[in-house]
């Protein structure tokens, strides 16, 4: 026994442990590593959106200098993979269904060689008319993008026909009849256009064979799917595939799912030498089967006039592309972000996610959402003027609070949804004066939280420090960082004494990975319960060694010590030193889903219950130029109830973050498709990213309160939720300038001037009574009974 | 032809042989070995590429090495020096300017170049100085507020 110094825990936030490596430049990204003997890969991706292949001849490629493999549908097994429905192969094999498909892939000295090989590739199509437009693919006779979509595996619950991928409905109630009831009818047309994750990591992969087992290096959200799917792609058991994750630059969602580790440790294979794929800036927009949804909203909305929403109908289109990937529960997801955080008596959603030869969509940063709140937080502020109500008095008076039902019988408890309200309009100053170009508008949102299976290891090091084990993924936002936290406080031990080992399936365990803004709300529940495991263990040690009961004994500042008594201790490096195996275990039981009463509801995926629901409520303050349409966001507040904040530093970057990409969707980013499906803009020139000199200043507020069915100390998600309401507040500041709302997302300076031109602007600022849009086929109106 | 060029990186000699058409950036990451400087984009669109020239900041991808013979390039392992971390990259991490880290390299090369060229810059002018680095994840407040506190610090030792 020996008297212990007493760490101190330094002042300030707490710094990520793979900080230093980051500002040093020395940690290694999946693109800066290399093997010995490394070649080369590079993909041959389809010569037309929709196409019929007739022959595939590689011979010249395969005699060309450096080449050392060429591969396609031929050379590796006949197996379809997916998330809910099983539509895809590896390599096209009957057909091409959007720019991106990998038709053959090269393995070759030097990358020039690579892509020259893949160029050289000889393909004879029959070219099929594109199916670009998913809106007219719902046309009886329309030509299908699946022929065979019948034969595919998929879960039953989706609802597929032909170009249908999924339908899903959210109906409460008799939203007909109430509607015929209702004092003020609004009716509105939205359309979104598609964006991207757009990562400033382009993703990487290096796979090496040794015996009959392989190593791949990835920039992937999701090792452990991505091991997944190269077992059930290559045909090998999961126990022969190990997937290692390098520091990890960025993701968004983007990186969420199995993409391209088996194509390049297929060619490994082959050529029997490690390989290396990175891609280029041009292919991390197309190649991917990874963007956000493009989308048509139609919202209509009965209320009463006291502020009542008595019924709510609304059809929405999502895009789905040309491939299911993890995106099948789209439509269930946008079917309950068009009913939003509020009470609404009677509902009637249906939503259809329809296959097209664009690039697939999956998840980016709260699918589904951004573009659904968009275009109902818009809707919303018309029913508020046709109501003559303040566009936050109808929220404070309809947004869901304790006790309330929601679309799918939910009943919510202990929700902060209306104290993020009042916190939004103080931080912004909400009805101050402001010149005749400048406005504030306001959104409010809600996002799920996702419980899942998740593990750690704690183990404790003979110098008395320790190191978490987890199968997690750190994509940069901190969860995975800042699990030292949860584990210091089981153990009485200060963060920086863990070091964290994660992101590799092969010694942690299995993790659904950095998606669903799930890290720190499963992984961490794991993390105290392994170390609430070596807790015991140490107790017990302790017990023994001083001879006291255990009972008495506490964990404070690196020490054992018996309460009340301090000079009876024994530090934990002592209790850990040589000889002594102290390892924890620990996964936790994920809270179970609450209960709904969805029984009319159908095509239903688990997105009817909410649990542990994050709120949000985000206003913008905007500046518009009439003469140019150019919008400029000066201020923003964002207001969140992500239940208890365990790392004030991660949160706050997430929402700093998250807004700035909302706006960013708001204002500027688009994927442009051409009429035949291809990419306009696959570059950072003609895709814009808002800039250090666009970010505004953003105020954030945490609402934190205790949530049933919460996340470790009371936590919920964080990272996806700064994106939702972002461009929905954006929207109504702009309408409120302009006088009338733009109805096309993004909300670019062409279109703002177009609505701006449209019409006069009614003296008091509020959007007109009119209807019409003067951009394109969207449109918002209403009808006063 | 592969020609001779010699390139001073971080105050170390590398004399290097090098296509006519080899970037500074893949000269500097696959023939120096040096892989903190990235590549985002190959287009001078992202700014993660970015490194000091004799002191400028230059966008790596979209300049030939043997344009750069004779030089003395500084790229983001050449930040820190034996006592340790610079001030600035002590900074991005105290206020939360590094999340993934990806777009941190060629971030801590422009900044130091701006304070180094404007020791006191308002907020105004490290938004514009840094609009050409492109980040996803912080939304540029950590690393707006950083390289303010660094210059506030800077301003503060100057005054003393």
């Amino acid at each position: 026994m020996s008297r212990h110094a007493a760490p101190t825990v330094p002042p300030g936030p707490f710094i990520r442990p793979d900080g230093r490596e980051k500002v040093t430049g020395l940690g290694r990204y999946a693109a800066d590593l290399t093997a010995t003997g490394q070649l080369h890969a590079a993909f041959r991706y389809a010569d037309h959106p929709h196409a019929r292949i007739l022959e595939i001849d590689t011979a010249v490629a395969r005699a060309m200098p450096g080449v050392h493999a060429v591969l396609t549908h031929a050379d590796v097994p006949d197996v379809r993979y997916g998330g809910l429905a099983q539509d895809r192969r590896l390599f096209a094999k009957e057909k091409v269904r959007w720019e991106g498909d990998v038709v053959a892939a090269v393995a070759a000295r030097t990358p020039e060689q690579a892509r020259q090989a893949a160029a050289a590739i000889e393909v004879r199509y029959e070219v099929l008319e594109p199916r670009s437009d998913y809106v007219a693919n719902l046309l009886p006779g329309t030509p299908l993008v699946h022929e065979d979509w019948a034969s595919y595996e998929a879960d039953a619950n989706l609802g597929r026909h032909g170009n249908v991928l999924g339908r899903s409905t959210v109906v409460k109630g008799d939203a007909d009849s109430a509607m015929a009831t209702a004092d003020v009818v609004i009716r509105g047309r939205y359309v979104a256009e598609a964006c991207q994750g757009a990562p400033i990591e382009p993703r990487a992969i290096l796979a090496e064979w040794a015996g009959d087992g392989v190593t791949i290096w990835s920039s992937t959200q999701v090792p452990f799917a991505a091991r997944s799917g190269v077992a059930r792609a290559l045909e090998l058991p999961e126990s022969r595939v190990r997937v290692v994750v390098p520091l990890l630059g960025g993701g968004f969602g983007s990186k969420c799912d199995f993409h391209f580790e088996a194509h390049v440790a297929a060619l490994a294979r082959a050529t029997r030498r490690p390989v290396k794929l990175v891609f280029s800036r041009r292919e991390e927009f197309i190649a991917p089967d990874h963007r956000r949804e493009g989308m048509l909203i139609e919202l209509e909305t009965g209320a009463t006039r006291d502020g009542r929403l008595v019924a709510r109908r609304a059809r929405l289109v999502l895009d789905g592309g040309a491939y299911c990937g993890e995106g099948g529960f789209f439509a269930q997801m946008a079917a309950m972000h068009a009913c939003g955080p509020y009470v609404i008596e009677n509902v009637s959603v249906e939503a259809l996610l329809v296959y097209s030869t664009n690039q697939p969509s999956s998840s980016i940063r709260a699918p589904t959402a951004p573009q659904t709140c968009w275009a109902l937080e818009q809707h919303l502020d018309e029913v508020a003027a046709a109501l003559a109500l303040d566009p936050a008095e109808l929220r404070r008076r309809t947004l869901i609070e304790n006790g309330s039902v929601g679309p799918t019988g939910q009943v919510y408890e202990a929700i902060g949804a209306k104290q993020t309200l009042d916190a939004a309009l103080e931080m912004i100053g909400y009805g101050k004066e402001l010149p005749d170009d400048e406005a504030i508008g306001i959104a409010c949102g809600w996002w799920p939280s996702f419980a899942s299976p998740s593990g750690a290891y704690v183990k404790l090091n003979g110098d008395g420090t320790a190191t978490i084990v987890t199968g997690a993924l750190e994509s940069g936002t901190g969860a995975v960082m800042a699990l030292p936290l949860l584990a210091a406080e089981v153990l009485g031990m200060r963060p920086e004494d863990f070091s964290v080992r994660a992101q590799d399936t092969e010694t942690g365990p299995w993790d659904l990975g950095s998606t669903g803004s799930q890290t720190t709300f499963n992984n961490g529940r794991a993390v105290i319960a392994a170390a609430t495991e070596v807790r015991g263990q140490l107790l017990d040690l302790a017990a023994d060694q001083l001879e006291v009961d255990r009972a008495d004994l506490e964990l404070v500042d690196g020490v054992v010590r018996v309460v009340g008594a301090p000079g009876t201790q024994v530090t934990i490096a002592e209790l850990a030193g040589i000889g002594k195996v102290l390892i924890g275990k620990g996964s936790g039981r994920p809270p179970e889903s609450p209960p709904v009463d969805a029984s009319a509801c159908v095509g239903r995926l688990g997105m009817e219950s909410f649990l542990a629901p994050q709120l949000i409520t985000h206003a913008a303050h905007v500046k518009v130029d009439r003469d140019t349409g150019v919008v400029r966001v000066l201020r923003f507040a964002a207001a969140h109830d992500s239940g208890r904040i365990i790392n004030r530093i991660g949160a706050d970057g997430q929402v700093y973050g998250g807004v700035l990409m909302g706006i960013g969707q708001a204002l500027s980013e688009a994927t442009w498709f051409d009429p035949t499906g291809r990419q306009r803009n696959p570059g950072l020139l003609d895709y814009k990213l808002q800039t250090a000199s666009d970010a505004p200043p953003i105020d954030v507020r945490w609402i934190e309160i205790d949530t049933p069915g919460a996340g470790p100390k009371g936590s919920k998600g964080v990272g996806e939720p700064p994106s939702v309401p972002t461009p929905g507040a954006v929207g109504n500041a702009i309408a409120r300038v302009i006088g009338r709302h733009v109805a096309l997302l993004p909300m670019t300076p062409e279109r703002v001037w177009e609505a701006a031109q449209a019409d006069g602007r009614p003296p008091d600022g509020r959007p007109p009574d009119g209807h019409g849009q003067a951009d394109g086929d969207a449109t918002t109106g209403q009808a006063v009974r | 032809m592969r020609h001779p060029i010699t390139l001073t990186i971080n105050g170390q000699v590398y004399p290097l042989e090098v296509d006519p058409h080899r970037s500074l950036l893949h000269a500097v990451r696959d023939d120096a070995g040096l892989t903190g400087t990235k590549e985002g984009c190959d287009d001078s669109e992202c700014g993660a590429c970015m490194v000091l020239v004799d002191g400028r900041p230059t966008n790596s991808c979209s300049y030939l090495a043997v344009q750069a013979d004779g030089t003395s390039i500084t790229t983001v392992e050449g930040l820190a020096d034996d006592a340790g971390l610079s001030a600035l990259q002590q900074a991005f991490l105290d206020h939360g300017g590094v999340q993934c880290g990806f777009c941190t390299p060629g971030m801590l090369v422009s900044a130091t170049a701006l304070l180094r060229r404007s020791p006191h810059p308002t907020t105004d002018e490290i938004r514009v100085a840094l609009s050409g680095n492109l980040c996803r994840c912080t939304g540029y407040d950590g690393i707006v507020k950083a390289v303010a506190a660094v210059a506030g610090e800077a301003a503060a030792t100057a005054e003393t």
